[in-house]
């Protein structure tokens, strides 16, 4: 019960409720002498439950005026679900079709598919925190990783614009992992990483994404959405001359990936069914226990507070009517 | 009825009768203004330059943008939008589309404060192709765009290859924000691990494009050959490595595109400058009006009891 109140300078008016102390508000009658009245002790309690009344009466309606309010709530609980980071492509070829052409009324882009599956994605997940970064020639940080799945869509929506230039993965990847610094281990870690191809990572940058995973526990999935005709991350190379990362830049990020040491798990895609069930596939796995805070919304009291007060000025308004004059 | 002749009656009859008017009419429509922004923050390097102070530390331009968004975010009435993107090269890039800005704050503030020149995923710097890209890709969307940039073109613009923004079909809705100082001021350089090494110095950058056909008077070019070499055969030179907000630049682009121009200088100065009854549109929202018949409800409660005079009480009680 964490209570908080809109306009604490309200709450002086709090010192009204003192009033009823000093005045019972009864109308009085005139006696001679009123030390010939006897001692009532039901009347004595009858004028306190007025004057009580009448505090709260007051109470109830600086409260009211002051905006009571019980401050939103975070509640621990255990369910399925895990901390996922959409780690999607931007890269220009995206905005072509899986056909490798422009993409027409027909054909659906490549960006297009994953951004109109990730959307569906995003709605099954409803306990996921869900972060998105973005890469092309430079990581994007675009949404951190949060429960509001409106904020997910946005960033996903967003993708519609053009894209932007070359495939420098292990950049991406590396901002990926730092979403999950200074956030606690619970669940499944995921960086699902959505790309269309693939880039050779200097030996550097595969030392220190080796490093990260493993400090992180992050688990990878790669949805490779392959491009009719093009190297795929399973081919093996015809001539062994080939047999490079220059030359097969698919085949080799997922060898590193195979020895990276956390879970991985590849899928290649070559039509947007394919990515569907990919991603249904993703869904189905990934649901470990994990705590997770369940946002309990601002509640607003003064309505509680309003119905008290006007509920004892009815009671008030009645003991006037049983006042006898004589 | 006797008990009517007592005005401690009808104070509380009153004051029930308010409560009433309470629980009947507890809100009324209200008309306030509402914005949908969609902040474009220019990222490219001359947005380094440290010419902003911010308790006594000088700051870059990208970090006072980014911190007086944060604050400026703040300040937005709920049911306002915000969306977020970087220009640089020769466009810009949607990171998010606009979100309610009281139920994603946390999100948009930390968007905002994650912004980095490094982002950058290509080095030009050409703000008025940015510009109109930028127009044409929100041209859908019913958000404002806000375009932040300090106005400095890198390679410098020929003015045989300027931009044409009649090529948009409706008028836009916008402003563009210019940051920086009009003192120019050197541009810091980085290494690859992101440390400073020192300024760009006058033959790090082009200083005039050489891109296309000559803008130059033949006659007066040393060295002029039409083919080999359209713009003489000296090197140019001029001040490219130092960068400043370029004002006028800026404002002709606004009158060429439509937007309308204001220069950020405090927290202040940018909010009058969005709170243009222009950029805004009116919501009803359902207001709170509670407190009015609750205050009036209070007061005469209070009448009923407020202490006697000493004169009365000593009469009748003691």
């Amino acid at each position: 019960m964490n209570l908080a109140v809109n306009t604490p300078l309200a709450l002086a008016g709090l010192l009204l409720a003192l009033l009823p102390l000093f005045n019972n508000g009864i109308r009085t009658s005139p006696a001679p002498w009123t030390a010939l009245i006897p001692a009532d002790t039901l009347s004595v309690v009858i004028v306190g439950c007025l004057r009580l009344c009448a505090v709260a009466a007051i109470a109830g309606l600086v409260l009211g005026i002051a905006g009571l309010h019980r401050t939103e709530q975070s509640r621990e609980r255990i369910g399925h679900g895990a901390h996922i980071v959409l780690l999607l492509d931007r890269s220009s070829s995206m905005d072509n079709t899986f056909a490798g052409r422009t993409a027409n009324g027909s054909d659906e882009s490549k960006a297009t598919a994953a951004r109109r599956l990730l959307t569906d994605f995003v709605k099954q997940r409803q306990t996921d925190l869900i972060g998105v970064a973005e890469y092309s020639t430079s990581p994007l940080f675009v949404m951190p990783l949060t429960e509001n799945k409106n904020a997910v869509q946005a960033a996903i929506a967003a993708t519609a614009t053009p894209a932007l230039g070359f495939t420098h993965v292990s950049k991406g990847l590396g901002m990926a992992i730092s979403f999950f610094e200074q956030q606690p281990v619970t669940g499944s870690r995921i960086v699902l990483l959505v790309s269309d191809g693939a880039a050779a990572i200097d030996h550097d940058s595969e030392q220190k994404l080796r490093l990260w995973f493993k400090q992180q526990q992050v688990r990878l999935y790669w949805i490779f959405l392959r491009t009719a005709n093009s190297p795929g991350i399973f081919d093996q190379p015809e001539d062994s001359r080939d047999d490079n990362a220059g030359a097969m830049p698919e085949r080799y990020l997922h060898k590193f990936f195979l020895g990276l040491g956390s879970p991985y798990q590849a899928y290649e895609a070559e039509s947007p069914d394919a990515l569907q069930q990919a991603i249904a596939d993703i869904n189905q796995l990934e649901n470990l226990p994990m705590h997770y805070v369940e946002r309990v919304p601002k509640q607003d009291l003064s309505a509680v507070c309003y119905s008290v007060a006007a509920f004892l000025l009815l009671v008030l308004l009645g003991a006037k009517f049983c006042e006898v004059k004589r | 009825m006797e008990p009517l002749k007592d005005y401690r009656t009808l104070c509380l009859l009153s004051a029930l009768i308010a409560m009433m008017v309470l629980f009947l009419y507890p809100s009324k429509q209200q008309k306030t203004p509402t914005y949908n922004y969609t902040f474009i923050v220019d990222i490219t390097r001359s947005m380094n330059a440290t010419d902003y102070q911010q308790d006594n530390q000088a700051v870059s331009r990208l970090n006072f943008v980014k911190q007086t968004l944060r604050e400026l975010l703040q300040k937005l009435p709920c049911e306002s939008k915000v969306g977020l993107g970087l220009f640089t090269e020769r466009r810009s890039t949607l990171l998010f589309e606009p979100l309610e800005v009281c139920s994603a704050y946390t999100e948009i503030n930390i968007a905002i404060s994650k912004i980095d020149w490094r982002m950058a995923w290509a080095a030009d710097s050409n703000i008025a192709k940015g510009l109109l890209s930028t127009l044409e890709m929100l041209q859908k969307s019913d958000s404002t765009v806000i375009f932040i940039t300090d106005g400095q073109e890198a390679p410098p613009v020929n003015p045989n290859y300027q931009t044409d923004f009649s090529v948009l079909t409706a008028p836009a809705k916008g402003m563009i924000i210019g940051v920086g100082g009009l003192q120019a001021v050197p541009i810091p350089k980085f290494d690859s691990q992101g440390q400073q090494t020192g300024f760009y110095s006058h033959d790090d950058v082009p200083h005039r494009s050489s891109f296309g056909q000559s803008n130059l008077d033949p006659s007066q070019v040393k060295g002029y050959n039409a083919r080999n070499a359209p713009f003489g055969s000296e090197a140019a030179t001029g001040n490219e490595h130092l960068t400043a907000l370029h004002e006028t630049y800026l404002e002709k682009l606004g009158a060429e595109s439509g937007l309308s121009y204001a220069r950020l200088t405090d927290l202040k100065n940018l909010s009058q400058a969005l709170q243009n009854p222009k950029l805004a549109t009116e919501k009803v929202v359902q207001t709170d009006i509670r407190w009015q018949p609750a205050l009036l409800a209070l007061l005469l409660l209070s009448l009923v009891y407020l202490p006697r005079p000493y004169k009365s009480r000593r009469f009748f009680w003691k």
